[in-house]
């Protein structure tokens, strides 16, 4: 089985491969070098929390965008950021000007896309150990105070980010081995 | 003759990604035409032909792997290339899909670079 720390730096991973890549949004870490991708446009920066600030504080109106998986080992990727991260998170995707307008279906499914990928992401980096994994379609889904749980016997890695120091993204990965 | 282009996925805003993508790549084609799944993209490749087909898998109503079985039973479709681009990253999977007539495959998350390697070779 996935050790948790291990399974911590897939995440942080999946979702710095994302952002860079895809979003546009440089990420950083503490205490390490920050990588360029080159020839894109950089518009803003996330960084990973470290143990100190994790416990991030995303007050009032939320995107919650999961994805779940089965297979030998099952649960649910999820992103959750508050609705102006996600509306600047999917004006970056679409390359659009912030002060340009954005329906909500289409930041719904912006975000959906995002939790979509970081989970592909994920399966990529751990398949020589599970190679069965089976995704569904994102679903995302709109409130206040929202959390994902799995019941019981399951596992849960959270990994906080930054974007510019303002504004905080969770990444939630809950999981458990299936019953054989 | 510019080439055509039609990308099918369920997502709309990662139709506009891919679009943009292929923009950023500096390929350019004469039109591009967009499907919301598998059986939307027969439908519209059944009354107009295209060259090129990006196709999402994991998508509702048809998936990716169902359309391009279903693709190359169709006399309009013999000469179009269908490209996978997908999360889905498994050598099973992509072998797979090759062998039921794909042409190419390229992963999410993606750079304008692979679009530039995987779709040169068809465009002249």
């Amino acid at each position: 089985m996935l050790e948790q720390i291990t399974l911590n730096e897939v995440l942080i991973d999946a979702a710095r491969e994302v952002f860079e890549t895809m979003i546009f949004m440089d990420i950083e870490t503490h205490g390490q070098e920050c990588p360029q991708v080159s020839g894109q446009t950089i518009t803003s920066s996330i960084h990973f929390a470290s143990k100190q600030d994790s416990d991030l504080n995303i007050n009032g109106k939320s995107m919650l965008g999961s994805i779940t998986f089965t297979g030998t080992l099952e649960g649910c990727l999820s992103i959750r950021v508050g609705k102006d991260c996600a509306e600047r998170i999917a004006k970056n995707m679409l390359g659009m000007e912030p002060d340009q307008e954005l329906s909500l279906n289409e930041t719904c499914d912006a975000i959906g896309e995002v939790a979509n990928m970081v989970m592909g992401s994920i399966k990529t980096r751990i398949q020589d150990i599970y190679t069965d994994i089976q995704v569904s379609i994102p679903s995302v889904i709109t409130g206040c105070e929202m959390r994902n749980t799995l019941g019981e016997n399951a596992s849960k890695v959270v990994a906080g980010a930054w974007l510019d120091e303002q504004e905080a993204i969770e990444f939630t990965f809950l999981y458990r081995e299936a019953a054989k | 003759m510019a080439k055509s282009l039609m990308i099918v996925d369920d997502s709309a805003t990662m139709r506009k990604i891919v679009i943009r993508t292929v923009r950023m790549s500096g390929l350019e084609f004469g039109t591009t035409e967009e499907a919301g799944n598998g059986k939307e993209a027969l439908d519209k490749l059944q009354n107009t032909p295209m060259d090129i087909v990006l196709c999402d898998i994991n998508m509702p109503e048809m998936s990716g792997l169902e359309f391009v079985k279903a693709a190359r039973k169709l006399d309009c479709c013999k000469n179009t290339k269908i490209i996978m681009v997908s999360t889905e990253s498994s050598e099973e999977l992509i072998k797979s899909v090759m062998a039921d007539g794909a042409n190419g495959y390229i992963t999410k998350p993606f750079t304008p670079e692979k679009f530039q390697e995987k779709l040169t070779p068809f465009m002249n």
